[in-house]
């Protein structure tokens, strides 16, 4: 018996996984970014059904939002050649998939045969406060420091990023 | 009566585990600097995914899970842009971002 939470995680994985195939084997670059926006959007179903509503919302806004828009607009001022084929945007694929595949074994394995998966965990998200309170509550209690931190270097980004990508004139 | 969403960990995991196996994928076979980072972005968040399904199916769910996670979408936002400003400059120096072919560096 499936039942609808289980559905909708088979459609949101599938969603998810097959969309991120699509980025890795695009030959156009352009297609793969747009497809990466499709993949966050599955990853932010998949908190959704994890009990993490805020989080799904900051993926929204931010990947989504964000960091996609920024990937396409790199793509813009960066691609010329938007036309090359699959064989051209790639390296020798079969030993890249010779080792991702073994990787994927060794960890399908490790989680299909973890036993404290059984025993303790394997209940469900529980139904507490993960909610805008507890994250904004956890956030300025607990790690309020790494949140400051995080803030300092989204500064320095800001700065660096602008020093780099700034046009290299005859400089004085 | 476990839970009204019957679905295990092991799925979120399962499902992590493919994400971050094709990123890895990605990674080695793009030849274009942008679809690296594009792969880099798919394995954050097959990470993001392991943190949130943990800190959401413990016995005392831990909202640290998610503080984790937003942390992590804050540094790969700047990544993305620091990446992508090192990219646009290798492009106007080089006029290809093919990452074998960069030779900015070498002199």
């Amino acid at each position: 018996m499936i039942t609808g939470y289980q559905l909708a995680f088979i459609a949101l994985a599938g969603m998810t996984v097959t969309a991120a195939i699509g980025v890795v084997l695009m030959p156009n670059i352009l297609r793969a970014a747009l497809l990466l926006g499709l993949t966050l959007i599955g990853v932010a179903g998949l908190y959704v059904l994890m009990n993490a509503p805020f989080l799904a919302a900051v993926q929204i806004m931010i990947y989504v939002g964000a960091i996609t828009t920024m990937i396409i607009l790199a793509i813009f001022l960066s691609n010329r050649v938007m036309k090359i084929g699959f064989f051209q945007a790639i390296y020798n694929p079969i030993l890249a998939a010779g080792a991702a595949g073994l990787m994927f074994l060794f960890l399908f394995l490790t989680v299909a045969n973890s036993e404290w998966i059984r025993a303790g965990v394997d209940v469900g998200p529980a139904n507490s406060n993960v909610g805008v309170e507890a994250v904004s509550r956890a956030l300025l209690q607990p790690y309020v420091f790494p949140f400051e931190l995080a803030s300092v270097v989204l500064l320095a980004v800001l700065v660096g990023s602008v020093v780099i990508a700034k046009e290299d004139t005859a400089d004085a | 009566m476990h839970s009204a969403y019957g679905i295990p960990i092991s799925w979120f995991l399962t499902v992590s585990a493919m994400l971050f196996c094709i990123g890895l994928f990605g990674m080695m076979i793009r030849r274009s600097a942008i679809g690296m980072l594009l792969s880099i972005e798919l394995m954050l968040n097959a990470a993001n995914i392991n943190l949130v399904a943990f800190g959401s199916y413990l016995k005392l769910p831990s909202i640290a899970g998610q503080i984790f996670a937003i942390f992590v979408i804050t540094l790969a936002a700047a990544e993305a842009a620091i990446g992508l400003a090192i990219v646009i400059n290798i492009y106007r120096l080089e006029q290809h971002i093919d990452a074998d072919k960069i030779t900015a560096m070498k002199q």
